[in-house]
């Protein structure tokens, strides 16, 4: 009789020592996610995390499963790729503001649009913090503390949840580093969903915006349950203060790549495996 | 399993991931430091984290052949988002000063004192109130400790937000 040995949180992790900055809103993430793990029991054999390039991106490396450390703004595709390949396992994609919505935006607008059953987590500082603060596609219009933008970058930031819903994504939440425990919930939520589950992670920088300490006055939790309605989700989306924390919508709808065109896929990869035998 | 028995098993549960998390994070924390090169404020977390699992290990030991609940992280009843004695990560900054750091642990020992002695008071299994208090001096005892190694500390540290070793801007 084999025993099953039920892993903790803590067994999730590679033992490689993270190096953001001490402060830095990654390590809630990093926490919740091995917290999600553990709850569900999830074998690390069958876990890919997939990252682009920043900060935040650091993480695979942290973790004890399959990762892929990518290119800048390329994690999504990799990922979507992988899942469609090996659709038994689970995959989660991760990365920046920067990396997500600007180098990689027209990889997220296509993954909400395609809806390939994965996860994808945004630690969102609304700054490039690697490349030592430069102002990035969620940084406010008049955020001036970068000399590239001495009077701010002048333009109104994205709304990250409003742009994934435009675009089709099924699953839309949002997290606070400053609670660990509600993101770990959030994930375990995301990585059940059966469909592209996007979770915007509202995650700290202290070296280049220290005024984001500030979140957790701000920071409040959604008491609703998700809308389901993408009429409904669209007004809250540009209307809300972007401060609200939870699952904010959910809608079950067909992913990506349908049955029919696995099964096709399937024999025209043999077909051509085929062609190439000697 | 009586419902007294079921009260002290719930309240074990607590204890073991409060002073489980306490150690882990403290860990994590002096690993932080110590990545940047604040060896003294490493240190002292280092150590934090080794008081913490003397607790961890008295409270693992009183919990020893019980069958306690098995809760997930969001499951835990804390007055806060995460357990009392877990520092936020969110307190800390690389430049941050002995002083600095030995605030933030007291004010976990504090929290952890505080939501050990509410289970005291609010608790009808008298078992279970008996524990909840002896961890509650415990923790008090713990604070003490830091508060006497404060009076000795000089009344410095860094103002965070204003960093006099500025990131390099380049552009």
């Amino acid at each position: 009789m084999i025993d099953v040995i039920k892993l903790k949180a803590k067994d999730y992790k590679s033992g490689i020592k993270p190096i953001w900055c001490p402060g830095c809103g990654h390590f809630s993430v990093f926490n919740a996610i091995t917290k999600a793990m553990a709850a569900l029991a999830i074998s690390k054999d069958d876990t890919v995390m997939v990252s682009g390039i920043g900060c935040s991106s650091r993480l695979p490396a942290y973790v004890d499963s399959y990762g892929f450390h990518g290119v800048h703004g390329r994690g999504l595709a990799i990922a979507q790729g992988l899942k469609v390949a090996r659709p038994d396992l689970t995959v989660l994609a991760m990365g920046g503001d920067g990396d997500g919505f600007s180098i990689g935006g027209n990889h997220f607008i296509h993954a909400c649009r395609r809806n390939v059953n994965m996860t994808y987590i945004v630690m969102d500082n609304e700054v490039y913090g690697m490349t030592k603060g430069q102002a990035s596609p969620t940084t406010a219009l008049d955020w001036d503390h970068s000399k590239l933008t001495p009077h701010g970058p002048g333009v109104r930031p994205f709304k990250p949840a409003a742009l994934a819903l435009a675009s089709g994504a099924p699953w839309i939440a949002r997290a606070y580093s400053g609670n660990p425990n509600q993101m770990a919930k959030l994930i375990v939520e995301a990585i059940e969903f059966e469909g592209f589950s996007f979770l915007h992670v509202m995650s700290q920088c202290i070296t280049f915006c220290p005024e984001q300490t500030d979140w957790k006055a701000i920071v409040h939790e959604r008491e609703e349950p998700a809308l389901v309605d993408a009429d409904e989700a669209a007004k809250l989306f540009l209307h809300e203060d972007g401060f609200q924390t939870g699952l904010l919508y959910s809608e079950q709808r067909a992913t990506w790549p349908p049955a029919a065109a696995v099964a096709v896929s399937e024999d025209a990869v043999a077909q051509l495996s085929a062609s190439f035998r000697v | 399993m009586t419902m007294a028995n079921k009260e002290l098993a719930e309240f074990l549960a607590h204890s073991v991931e409060l002073e489980s998390e306490a150690k882990e994070r403290y860990e994590e924390l002096a690993d932080a430091m110590a990545q940047h090169h604040n060896d003294q404020v490493a240190q002292f977390f280092l150590r934090m984290a080794q008081e913490v699992s003397h607790h961890l290990a008295e409270v693992s030991g009183l919990a020893k052949g019980m069958e306690l609940p098995q809760l997930r992280a969001w499951e835990f009843n804390w007055p806060e988002t995460e357990s009392p004695e877990a520092a936020s990560y969110e307190a800390l900054h690389y430049r941050m000063s002995l002083r600095q750091a030995m605030t933030l642990a007291l004010e976990s020992e504090r929290a952890a004192e505080s939501y050990y002695r509410q289970v005291a008071d609010g608790s009808d299994d008298a078992e279970t109130v008996r524990i909840a208090g002896q961890f509650a001096d415990e923790e008090r005892s713990h604070a003490a400790e830091l508060e006497c190694m404060l009076l000795e500390l000089p009344e410095n540290g860094a103002n965070l937000r204003e960093d006099d070793d500025e990131p390099h801007m380049p552009e």
